[in-house]
């Protein structure tokens, strides 16, 4: 399976899916013009890589410093489907990176915990 | 019948359980997208609060850059009046009546104001002015008062490097203070509204002052012989505008004056 890799801009992430490793990683701001235009790639790379891979473990990083509520809203939907990936016997751990002087990217990291219980969601001081 | 009627029964709760399934995703989707609009009200409010940070700080350095150059041209200012001949309150005199006759010209308050901050420089080449010329007792000769008039073009020369815009005002003050409407003044002998509409209004103020001062070597002249030298001068030394302007608001001339007066 390819590879995806987006590069940062001014208002979207650098985005790093890499197949072979099992890797899924955000970061940077995120304040797409289209947010759900903007991260389509990712989520079907997402699907399709669960789909196919066996790997026994995928690592998703999210370093997230600023961020719009359409992305995230397009957040929950990804751990959507990382719940649904997870209920379907995948390894998934997920790390939640943010700076502590950065309460908002702290806040929003402890609402995606809180609302995927059973996910393997850690939080990670920068 | 019997049998018809549990298959309705497995129909409904079939039905049931979806309905209880969609409307627990409905409202788990409800109750994040509430969450996500808490989150995102506050962290706009924080970032505003951010951004009024920042601007009051913006503000606060734009402050402090005016205010610095306030300060170096008004002491450059009064480098420049230790030079002078000219005493006391004399710029903070030709400084006032400058802001009058630019409101009155028509310029919009904020130049106005930049004027009358501008103005004390006029004399500022004379810092460049041998002692021995500036300091003669009694009258120039020829050749002291060519020296002395090279203080236009010297003030024009230290300040016209800079780009700031109250120092680029005052390095036209200097430059242009001693033309005169008909021609024959200097460093250029420029003429009209060739000559910068600073350049005019600080030549006048400068003058009405210098004449209704007293000096070690004159003494002050009276009123009406100012008045009778503006309106013979009229066109020809000062912009007749600017004259108009000064017998038609007299009264706030004089009250400056009067309220700025060197004590003897």
């Amino acid at each position: 399976m390819e590879n995806l890799v987006i590069e940062e801009t001014k208002y979207t992430p650098k985005i790093n899916l890499d197949a072979q490793k099992g890797l899924i990683e955000l970061t940077g701001k995120s304040y797409p013009e289209n947010t759900f235009e903007f991260y389509k790639p990712m989520m079907d790379w997402a699907e399709e890589y669960f789909n196919a891979n066996d790997l026994p473990k995928t690592i998703i990083n999210f370093e997230i410093i600023y961020f719009n509520s359409s992305s995230s809203k397009l957040f929950f939907d990804f751990f959507d489907l990382i719940e649904e990936m997870s209920n379907k016997g995948k390894y998934i751990e997920i790390y939640w990176r943010y700076d502590p002087d950065n309460d908002s990217a702290l806040e929003a990291g402890e609402d995606f915990k809180e609302d995927f219980e059973k996910l393997n969601f850690k939080l990670e001081e920068k | 019948m019997e049998a018809f009627e549990n298959k309705l029964i497995g129909e409904i709760q079939e039905l049931q359980a979806k309905f209880t399934k969609t409307t627990e995703k409905l409202i788990k989707d409800v109750k994040r997208q509430d969450k996500i609009m808490i989150r995102s009200d506050k962290r706009q409010q924080q970032e505003y609060d951010e951004l009024q940070k920042k601007f009051a700080e913006v503000e606060a350095l734009q402050k402090e850059i005016e205010e610095t150059q306030r300060e170096v041209v008004f002491t450059m200012g009064a480098i420049g009046e230790s030079r002078s001949k000219e005493t006391g309150n004399h710029v903070k005199r030709v400084a006032k009546y400058s802001k009058i006759f630019a409101l009155y010209y028509g310029l919009p308050e904020k130049e106005a104001e930049m004027l009358k901050q501008a103005s004390p420089m006029h004399d500022i080449g004379k810092v460049a002015i041998p002692d021995s010329v500036l300091n003669k007792p009694g009258r120039f000769n020829e050749e002291e008062r060519k020296i002395m008039d090279t203080h236009a073009q010297l003030g024009y020369e230290m300040l016209n490097a800079s780009n700031r815009p109250l120092l680029k005002m005052a390095t036209t003050v200097a430059y242009e203070h001693h033309e005169k409407w008909n021609g024959k003044g200097y460093p250029r002998g420029l003429s009209g509204e060739d000559i910068h509409i600073y350049g005019r209004i600080t030549a006048l103020a400068d003058v009405f002052d210098a004449l209704g001062s007293d000096r070690v070597y004159k003494k002050a002249w009276d009123d009406e012989r100012i008045f009778k030298l503006f309106k013979e001068e009229r066109g020809e030394h000062f912009d007749p505008k600017l004259i108009d302007i000064f017998f038609e608001h007299l009264d706030e001339f004089l009250k400056i004056r009067d309220s700025l007066k060197d004590i003897q």
